[in-house]
């Protein structure tokens, strides 16, 4: 007698395809929505707690710094969607400053050369980074790390030589990013536009569709004929790109480039991407959830400072933020939701 | 997806000759050549005596460019002679390309023959201050002869690499080391190691590491108490009521600590604290947590911090952000020309600075203290300058010809400025 086929499995809680598809969408969504609830939380807890931090002059500084935070981030998401990770990200932002002073001269004439520049050096750095992680599968963690450290030696030097004696950047762009359109920062309003622009490119073009699908499955994704490689060298291409922009828009708020310019984008765009619910391990990311995460981190750090804390409290206060944003992060939202959803296998059942 | 492949290198291609074209015109300007042209002895001099290889004495105007005044000198007789010996020495002639590029490649050899070497090691040399102090170092050990190597070192703000910088210099038998520490008690051990060693260690602007004398040789400063005091004078009188803000650099360093409590204690009652935050000394730091400050207390009265310029720059950004104008009593310790100019350029009777001199030249103080030691002299635990400030609209800082962050009271001469900061 012919062994009994075993009962189809079935997804705890589905019903049939529109119960799949929902349940599809509440994994992304339980991966992406914990940092929003969480930043609006913030907000409540600020309204109590230090009500000044929700002011115009607090907003005045926190939404461009939040910006520029978010540019780099978005940068770092894509590099962190290939299961990669960049710390060359001080190195690109201190140089690109620099170059924005050198270049630009303190003159307006000189603004567009500057920005290509600054460009140009964002895209080289991200492409060597990619040469070595995507092509020759280096360990991007120290690859990247020391690639930074070029960089950043570079730009010191070329900081002493040429931007010392002329720190201010170009009158056109500072005019520029400290103008407020409908009363809010240009700085905002660009980065708001950039973050949605990545966004829609990378859920609904084939080329956006395709960088997600390599990041997802690496192995699936070459078997369909897709050039994995060439992706992750192109993500963190991207991604200088993205760091130079931030470094632009960073010059433009700051008006004057300092030695230590770029510094504080070490590790503060990684907390971001992985506080919006992106794991490091490779995978799906949100461009919108990563701004959000970096106005989060922002807003946090403002806050503390306005409320009085001293040096030692604000240390730890931010730092039981982090533990507790990452007990509730959307990776580990996802992880539990998956738990949940897996299939379960019933017993089997007696051969008649 | 060949043809990709072929964009892409192009791209990577282009990219980089994009950069390299940039950085190669960027700025502007090369090196300019000029004799020395610092600041000359005048005709009167200060100070009579010697020993132990110096002169104790020093131009008047040499004296009243780097303290304001030619009788701003320590009140201790030991500690004035090594005033007066190592500024005196600041208008010896010494090759300034050997010191542009000994500053340029942190060391040399300085071509003498000489036996000894010395070195300079801080925990962070990444701003304006350090760098031009580190020149200060290099022109005072080129006026010895029996200096043969300069070395230096900077810890990029880690408190490993520091203690690894000292034992790296301590292992190659230094002859002197001048310091500023910047982790503060944190380098004690390495100091006793130098000391035992029988290598004199040095520190300026008030670098305070506990045991002056004994766990090292000196240090050079002024009394910061005293200053927080001149600063808690000027708020008592100028601002008589209402909120100010303290700023200070690394957390727990000594410099910071020194004034801030002694202003504090100083400050007649109407007048509140709001905030008293680090910044790294880090001028976007300083935007941040000034914009944060006047989240709070948007009619900030008045602020007290080392840091002229980055207050010109970080700080003010963050008024011009905020829409508040830029107003108040501002005391400083250093007299940065940036500050000076923005001063000049707002021309605002509700900005009122005061400043003090950033102390450049103390570092040389450092070395000469180091180097009568070695000659067998006994060095007073502490070198220390009196008080006296500044007002921006009775003694300008905007120097004409001087970068926006040199300090003016620096004895570098300009040209070797414009060489340094083209």
């Amino acid at each position: 007698m012919a062994a009994a086929s075993p009962p189809p499995r079935r997804l705890r809680g589905s019903a049939g395809a529109s119960g799949a598809s929902l349940v599809a969408t509440a994994a992304v969504a339980a991966r992406f929505l914990p940092v929003w609830f969480a930043t609006a939380a913030l907000f409540v807890v600020a309204s109590v707690v230090a009500p000044h931090a929700l002011g115009n002059t607090s907003w005045s500084f926190v939404l461009p710094d939040a910006t520029v935070l978010a540019v780099a981030a978005l940068g770092q998401m894509l590099v962190v969607m290939h299961a990669g990770i960049d710390l060359s990200t001080p190195g690109v932002v201190s140089f690109g400053g620099n170059l924005i002073a050198g270049v630009g001269a303190g003159s307006d004439h000189r603004l567009a050369p500057a920005i290509f520049a600054c460009l140009g050096l964002g895209v080289a750095v991200g492409l060597v980074n990619g040469i070595f992680v995507g092509l020759l599968r280096l360990n991007p963690l120290i690859v990247t790390l020391a690639v930074g450290q070029i960089v950043l030696a570079w730009s010191s030097k070329y900081s002493r030589d040429h931007v010392t004696n002329q720190p201010l950047v170009p009158s056109g762009l500072s005019s520029w990013a400290t103008s407020k359109p409908l009363g809010v920062s240009t700085v905002f309003w660009t980065g708001a536009a950039l973050t949605i622009v990545v966004a829609l490119v990378l859920r609904y073009t084939t080329g956006g569709r395709r960088f997600q699908a390599v990041g997802a499955n690496p192995r699936a994704a070459w078997i369909a004929g897709l050039r994995v490689r060439t992706h992750v060298v192109l993500a963190y291409a991207a991604a200088g790109a993205l760091y130079a922009v931030a470094a632009v828009l960073l010059a433009g708020v700051r008006q004057s480039i300092d030695p230590a310019f770029g510094s504080a984008y070490l590790l503060a765009p990684i907390a971001a991407v992985v506080i919006a619910g992106a794991a490091l391990s490779g995978g799906l990311a949100s461009a919108t959830s990563t701004w959000v995460a970096a106005l989060a981190l922002t807003f946090l750090t403002q806050m503390l400072v306005t409320m009085g804390l001293s040096a030692a409290m604000q240390y730890i206060v931010f730092g039981a933020a982090i533990v507790a944003g990452m007990v509730v992060s959307g990776d580990r939202a996802a992880l539990l939701l998956g738990r949940w959803l897996r299939p379960v296998t019933p017993p089997p059942q007696a051969a008649a | 997806m060949r043809r990709k492949r072929l964009i892409v290198v192009a791209l990577a291609i282009a990219a980089a000759a994009l950069t390299v074209a940039a950085t190669a015109s960027g700025g502007g300007g090369g090196s300019r050549t000029s004799g020395p042209s610092g600041v000359v002895g005048g005709a009167k001099m200060i100070g009579s005596g010697g020993g132990f290889g110096e002169i104790y004495k020093a131009p008047a105007s040499t004296l009243t460019h780097a303290l304001f005044h030619a009788n701003l000198l320590p009140s201790n007789k030991t500690a004035r002679d090594i005033a007066l010996a190592s500024l005196g020495r600041s208008t010896k002639k010494v090759n300034y390309a050997l010191a542009l590029s000994c500053w340029k490649n942190n060391g040399c050899s300085t071509g003498t023959g000489g036996k000894l070497t010395v070195a300079y090691v801080e925990g962070f040399g990444e701003n304006t201050f350090r760098q031009m102090s580190k020149m200060e170092f290099i022109l005072e050990a080129l006026t010895y002869p029996q200096i043969g190597k300069i070395i230096y070192r900077s810890a990029h703000s880690d408190l490993n690499q520091a203690i690894a910088d000292f034992k790296s210099v301590i292992a190659q038998h230094v002859n002197a080391i001048v310091t500023y520490p910047d982790f503060g008690d944190a380098m004690i051990p390495v100091f006793q190691e130098a000391t035992k060693a029988g290598i004199p260690v040095s520190t300026y602007a008030w670098g305070y590491v506990t045991g002056p004398g004994k766990n090292y040789t000196t240090v050079v400063g002024e009394d910061t108490c005293k200053l927080g005091k001149a600063f808690a004078n000027v708020m008592n009188t100028k601002v008589k009521s209402g909120n100010i803000a303290f700023l200070g650099g690394f957390p727990g360093n000594p410099l910071s600590a020194g004034w801030q409590t002694c202003e504090q204690k100083a400050l007649n009652p109407n007048i509140n604290v709001v905030a008293n935050d680090p910044t790294n000394w880090d001028p976007s730091k300083v935007q941040g947590i000034v914009a944060g400050i006047l989240a709070k207390t948007p009619n900030l009265a008045g602020l007290s911090y080392e840091d002229a310029l980055f207050m010109s720059q970080g700080g003010y950004t963050a008024y011009k952000a905020a829409n508040i104008p830029y107003q108040g009593v501002f005391t400083y310790r250093t007299d940065e020309a940036g500050m000076g100019c923005l001063a000049d350029k707002l021309k605002d009777p509700k900005l009122q600075i005061y400043y003090f001199s950033a102390g450049n030249p103390q570092i040389r103080l450092a070395l000469t203290a180091d180097m009568m030691k070695l000659a067998g002299a006994k060095i007073p635990p502490t070198i220390v300058f009196p008080i006296q400030l500044q007002q921006q609209t009775k003694r300008d800082m905007c120097l004409k010809g001087y970068p926006g962050t040199a300090s003016g009271t620096s004895l570098i001469p300009l040209s070797l400025l414009h060489q340094m900061y083209p």
